[in-house]
């Protein structure tokens, strides 16, 4: 009897929570789709970047951010190449037909782009800074999730322009002869003429270069006040600087997103005291932000066990920010999801607040142009804010 | 059980296709590969062009390895060339695929000859790095000269077209790219079984001894690096119309050593061997992911662990198979022909 008495209970209470939810059953799908670098050169970052776009939709679909709607998140391995990354976009597409796609690579974001425009037009944004996916007119789906290395050349030579002395600033570009390294320094060269800072010197190597010897000795016949790397993740930062130091320079050394996780203060040890450089995004440490903490919080929740998570997590994780706003104005303009309405949304996006993730983003030309600089803790291993939000011009 | 062909002519003693099996055989791969993209979805589709690209750029080095011997670790800069002419050829001067292609494929042969002289005097391991360099020096001018190339950003390629029609799907471009290759799967056949075929395949076994027998040495050596190249020139301009854009960074090394791979796992010598080779090379990660996608789904956790295995279990493949069969996919194709042909009386 006892046995029965209960089994009512658990049917009754079942039958209840269905008839609570009546939405959830009837929300509507928008399907996710993303060629993650899980493996590969680029898996450092492409594990952080899934996890943290995928934790933030399940969050979405968690807190019913987008009333109505249920976020469903598909994902392959792309294994940073670009044949494979179309490959698995193509079938993605054909298999899931999602809205929104995310993309591993500046290549595969060139390589799928004709193909995205005239056929696919989905809403697509991918683990690139470069500069060429952020232009409207060739790449009308595709988004920048923050600043292009552009734009973040532009903070930096804004933070060093705002605090010069009396004489003018004198800077050196040391970059990789990559896209990467090479896709920032034509603005950057026109910004820092326009804000009045000389530079003084172009240093080009090999990605990954280690042995920088006569590079080092290029730095301290031009004794630059500031070195901007761009390019690179650590290998030859960390050489750079440590050289640099023992022949007595002065100069300041910055970098850009990829060169600014934690790995580079941990390798620098010490050395790491002053490095700059800047971040699109807050750190996982960040005490101030709201929206970090319901990032924190949600980590605790889900896997109590993790105490960092570095800022290609953030990536991820804002990149989802933006696909779930971007829905969420399209459904309120009652509009349907289609990839045509959700890119035509992200310029309506101004001054919006992501909870201290960012600074306040606003879209223009499908790009957030707004970053902070940094200095290294070198002590406590962390970095620390050096300046408030700056947006780029 | 089929136990001989009767043939009353050298001619057909000599011909691609022996049998009647063999060209009915034929016959329904050439109707299943019409019908191909009607069937097929964007995904198959998209590997099938990718796939012919590579067998054909493949074949390029199967005739210079295979066939004559001689190595080359710069196949993917041949074609990066023939790709760049053909892209800054359609995009700058708006020439058709019909002239820019072959164009490329020029180019690719004028650079193959210069590369390939110094085959005469070094040899293996040495030759291998003396066309490494062909790699570096082409990656650097595909990098840096940037009014012609478009530097690091490369450059974008409008879709070829035929009388106004534009062959931008992969179902549509499938039609040139997979005509062009089998012609020159065909050339290739028909090169083996000519004097120049023979020359090649005398200078693998023994240089000394060819040249006795008055096979020129150097004339051969080139021509072989001439055709090579030819075949990579003409797969890079058929790769410049599937992809519709191009960077330097579309040909690295590790492409060079992929062609290697699939001439070795297809069979070194083998015209067949080359399409089994591109086949594995492609289709086995594909597979692979397919199942880490299965495996998924029962145990969500695991995807750490068995995105990067993918890759161990493709690795041990090629090691396994080669220790098993070093003569490469030809051969097992061969052998299972055999069993099949003389069943039940071999085994």
């Amino acid at each position: 009897m006892r046995h029965w008495t209960r089994l009512a209970a658990t049917l009754s209470a079942a039958a209840l929570a269905a008839l609570a939810s009546p939405a959830r059953a009837a929300d509507e799908v928008v399907t996710v789709g993303a060629c993650q670098p899980i493996t590969g050169r680029f898996a450092f970052a492409g594990i952080a970047i899934n996890a943290g776009l995928q934790d933030y939709l399940t969050l979405a679909n968690e807190k019913q951010l987008v009333p109505g709607r249920r976020f469903n998140y598909v994902y392959e391995d792309s294994g940073y190449d670009t044949e494979k990354a179309v490959a698995c976009f193509k079938q993605i597409m054909a298999k899931h037909s999602p809205v929104i796609m995310y993309g591993e690579s500046t290549g595969l974001g060139k390589a799928i782009a004709p193909e995205l425009n005239s056929r696919y037009k989905v809403l697509y944004a991918s683990a690139s800074f470069s500069s060429e996916l952020a232009d409207p007119k060739t790449h009308p789906y595709s988004f920048i999730s923050g600043p292009t290395y552009s734009d973040m050349f532009g903070v930096l030579l804004e933070y060093i322009a705002r605090n010069k002395g009396a004489a003018k600033p004198k800077v050196a570009f040391f970059y990789s002869d990559t896209e990467f390294g090479k896709d920032p320094i034509p603005y950057a060269r026109k910004r820092a003429a326009e804000l009045g800072i000389e530079v003084v010197n172009e240093i080009v190597t090999k990605a990954g270069a280690v042995d920088v010897t006569s590079e080092v000795l290029q730095l301290k016949k031009t004794n630059p006040d500031y070195v901007i790397f761009q390019g690179y993740i650590l290998s030859p930062i960390v050489e750079v600087i440590r050289a640099t130091k023992d022949f007595g320079l002065k100069t300041r050394f910055m970098g850009t997103f990829w060169s600014m996780d934690k790995g580079i203060i941990d390798k620098l040890g010490p050395d790491a005291e002053g490095y700059m450089g800047v971040n699109p995004y807050a750190y996982f440490y960040d005490e101030s932000a709201p929206g970090i903490a319901a990032m924190r919080a949600y980590n605790q929740k889900v896997r109590p066990e993790v105490k960092y998570q570095p800022n290609s997590y953030i990536q991820g994780w804002f990149t989802g920010m933006v696909y779930v706003e971007a829905v969420r104005r399209v459904v309120a303009a009652r509009k349907p999801v289609t990839g045509e309405n959700l890119a035509a949304v992200l310029d309506t996006i101004k001054d919006w607040d992501t909870g201290g993730v960012t600074g306040k983003v606003t879209f223009v030309n499908h790009k957030a142009g707004v970053g902070r600089v940094y200095r290294a803790n070198a002590q406590k291993g962390v970095f620390e804010p050096a300046s408030d939000w700056i947006y780029s011009k | 059980m089929l136990i001989g062909n009767y043939k009353e002519t050298y001619a057909s003693d000599e011909a691609l296709f022996r049998t009647p099996a063999t060209r009915a055989w034929m016959a329904v791969g050439a109707l299943a590969a019409l019908l191909f993209p009607f069937l097929a979805g964007d995904y198959l589709l998209y590997l099938a062009d990718l796939m012919a690209i590579l067998a054909l750029g493949a074949l390029g080095l199967n005739i210079l390895i295979g066939f004559t011997g001689q190595i080359s670790l710069g196949h993917a800069a041949f074609m990066g060339l023939g790709a760049y002419t053909t892209a800054i050829l359609a995009s700058r001067l708006g020439l058709p695929f019909w002239l820019s292609i072959p164009a490329g494929g020029a180019l690719a042969t004028a650079a193959g000859m210069v590369v390939g002289v110094p085959s005469l005097r070094i040899k293996g391991l040495y030759l291998a790095i003396a066309t490494l360099s062909a790699q570096v020096i082409f990656e650097w001018v595909f990098t840096n000269w940037t009014s012609v190339t478009g530097g690091i950003r490369g450059l974008n390629v409008p879709p070829a077209s035929v009388a106004g029609f534009r062959l931008d799907t992969d179902g549509r471009i499938y039609f040139l790219i997979v005509a062009v290759t089998v012609v020159h799967f065909l050339l290739a056949s028909n090169l083996r079984r000519s004097r120049w075929g023979r020359a090649f395949v005398a200078v693998r076994d023994r240089d000394v001894a060819a040249e006795i027998v008055g096979v020129n040495l150097f004339r051969t050596k080139i021509l072989s690096f001439m055709v090579s190249s030819y075949y990579a020139g003409i797969a890079g301009g058929l790769w410049v119309y599937f992809t519709k854009v191009i960077t330097p960074e579309s040909f690295p090394l590790s492409l060079s050593i992929q062609f290697l791979a699939i001439v070795i796992v297809g069979g070194l010598g083998s015209v067949k061997g080359t399409v089994y080779g591109t086949i594995f090379m492609t289709l086995v990660p594909e597979v692979l992911k397919a199942g880490t996608g299965v495996a998924r789904a029962v145990w969500p956790d695991a995807q750490s662990y068995l995105f990067p295995l993918r890759d161990v279990v493709f690795g041990l493949l090629i090691v396994v198979f080669l220790i098993f069969e070093p003569h490469g996919l030809a051969e097992v194709w061969n052998r299972v022909k055999r069993f099949f042909s003389l069943w039940p009386f071999a085994k």
